[in-house]
């Protein structure tokens, strides 16, 4: 089990990635959304906002009214946001649950692979 | 010669899905319909066989996804239990002729190559959401969209070899052809009618999330008993005759020609198909071009059956992509108790075509030993090896969809679902979600035959 304080740590470390990424900046374009992280293991609760294609300071707590929600063990955020994880693994094998439109769907899918494969 | 003269209300030719779904819905309600199809059996490009191993094998369509309600209401209605596709464990890639495993949706072996891949998907996936559904026609793009070709856009958007080796088999497996040889506003709209690539190259989440147990044709079989007599089998439709109410197909069946005739047909084919047929008086121009704008992709299917899933004894989920070889893409196709090992693999565009100048013993040599290169010396030695070659069923001529070439959908796509006359168009190719699939077959049945209803003031 990943504290929220590990979590909030390695969720810093992945937005400075991402923000310094052109590659996402360029895939975030027009896609202001408000992200709920759901712990399954621990019930703990984040929230992500993404703006003007940037990400947005962890929130603890579930903020606003979602546009996603992802659902994972706080074990799996830890790893996916240090990118020791490959997020697409966790999707085929059902262990990471992306719930929203079809398109943000799709959206943060391809992002948070890109995310992954372009550290 | 006399013929046997069939009267009905409503003709529909084509007993795949979506004249199968046309014809059961316009009999709930109490129409008197006929179905003629051409071979001795139901289905389409959906065909389960169950082989002497006991193997089920699907050479059509097999797999259901999220989002595919037509046909999850159908295993509902009929109580077929739906079972996840094999993914534990890693995939096998296959590039520049070196063999990798990788874990997850796609190959990461070449990280850089891999997100310049995604970021490419991404952007088809993200320019498919402008792509109007019921009028790809009308996309803000559609004309450069639809001057261009897939594999043109590829070309100008993805750098890197192995980002375009990786998306070509993508493509292939879905399309069952190059990227080159259809309209970009084509697959634009397709990709959006199924949720996109990505979605489209899924396992889990996606188009192959789930299998029937006991095939995908069970429930062909099912509603064909429902139907009973009113389908006639063995009956390819010759040439259609037709009035402003009234049609008059001959068929040329295994007793002689007969002929049925009706008020209305729902002609539930490929367009290729339909554009084949005599048709009296012919058709009007813009539907003629648009069967001639929209060949079959070429696919073959191939099933190895092993005594047991020994890949998965390695950590592999069965999951194949090759940048080279005639087989790119594969998947576990074995049975939910893996009491059987099972690999389903394509062979789809230009590898499917070279395959036809092969003798059957040179093309299986071939699959086994793409497989063997894949997933080791077991591999070349399956129990049953079985192939299905859509291109040269002459009822299908190819699979698994339509390939709509550039210009098709700006110039004669307001033909594809209007009808001519009593002529009512179905097919999975004229369905709004899920073209080229079941769900889509099925959709197209149910919204030709609501237009039938309309037109018979029902």
């Amino acid at each position: 089990m990943a504290t929220s304080e590990e979590i909030t740590e390695a969720y810093a470390d992945w937005r400075a990635r991402c923000n310094a990424n052109d590659r996402l900046r360029r895939m975030l374009r027009g896609w202001d959304r408000v992200v709920h992280l759901s712990a399954t293991d621990n019930g703990a609760g984040f929230t992500v906002v993404v703006k003007g294609q940037t990400l947005a300071e962890l929130v603890e707590g579930l903020v606003g009214q979602p546009d996603l929600v992802v659902t994972a063990t706080s074990e799996d955020f830890a790893d996916m946001f240090w990118g020791d994880l490959n997020p697409s693994e966790k999707y085929m094998s059902g262990e990471i649950v992306l719930r929203g439109s079809q398109e943000d769907v799709m959206r943060l899918d391809a992002m948070s692979m890109v995310a992954f494969l372009d550290q | 010669m006399t013929d046997e003269v069939r009267e009905c209300e409503v003709l529909v030719v084509g007993a795949g899905y979506a004249g199968l779904s046309a014809a059961r819905h316009l009999a709930s309600h109490g129409v008197d319909v006929v179905l003629v199809e051409a071979r001795d059996r139901v289905g389409g490009r959906v065909w389960t066989e169950t082989t002497s191993s006991g193997a089920v094998v699907d050479h059509g369509g097999q797999w259901v996804g999220p989002g595919q309600d037509n046909l999850l209401a159908l295993a509902e209605e009929f109580e077929v239990a739906t079972f996840p596709t094999y993914t534990t464990g890693e995939g096998v890639e296959i590039r520049q002729g070196v063999r990798r495993t990788y874990a997850g949706l796609i190959p990461t072996s070449d990280p850089a190559a891999a997100a310049e891949g995604i970021e490419a998907i991404f952007e088809l996936d993200l320019a498919s959401q402008e792509v109007p559904l019921e009028a790809p026609w009308n996309a803000p793009e559609a004309a450069a969209q639809d001057e261009q070709t897939l594999g043109s856009w590829l070309t100008a958007h993805v750098q890197s070899v192995p980002a375009r080796s990786m998306i070509d088999a993508a493509v292939k497996a879905v399309f069952g052809t190059e990227a080159g040889e259809m309209s970009l506003l084509y697959a634009l709209f397709y990709l959006h009618a199924g949720g996109g690539l990505m979605n489209l190259a899924r396992t889990t989440g996606g188009a192959q999330e789930r299998r029937f147990t006991g095939g995908a044709q069970q429930f062909a079989l099912r509603m064909a008993e429902e139907l009973g007599d009113r389908i006639v089998l063995s009956s390819p439709v010759e040439s259609i005759d037709y009035g402003d109410d009234s049609v008059s197909a001959t068929l040329s069946s295994p007793d002689g020609p007969s002929t049925v005739q009706a008020r209305r047909v729902v002609v539930a084919m490929p367009p290729a198909l339909a554009g084949r047929l005599r048709w009296s008086p012919a058709l009007p121009a813009l539907r003629d071009q648009l069967s001639m704008r929209a060949p079959m992709g070429a696919v073959s299917k191939y099933h190895a059956v092993y005594e047991r899933p020994f890949w998965r004894d390695q950590g592999l989920n069965g999951q194949l992509v090759a940048d080279d070889g005639a087989l790119r893409v594969t998947f576990d196709d074995s049975p939910p108790d893996g009491s059987l090992g099972i690999l389903v693999g394509f062979v789809a565009g230009h590898e499917c075509r070279q395959f036809e100048g092969l003798s059957e013993e040179e093309r299986h040599k071939v699959v086994l030993d793409d497989l063997m290169r894949a997933f080791g010396p077991e591999a070349g030695a399956p129990v049953e090896l079985h192939e299905q070659r859509w291109c040269d069923e002459p009822y299908t001529r190819g699979g698994p969809v339509a390939v709509f070439t550039p210009g098709l959908l700006t110039g004669c796509g307001v033909a594809l679902r209007q009808p001519v006359g009593p002529i009512h168009w179905a097919g999975t190719e004229t369905a709004v979600e899920w073209c080229g699939y079941i769900d889509g077959a099925l959709s197209s049945g149910l919204r030709a035959a609501g237009e039938v209803l309309a037109a018979l003031g029902r």
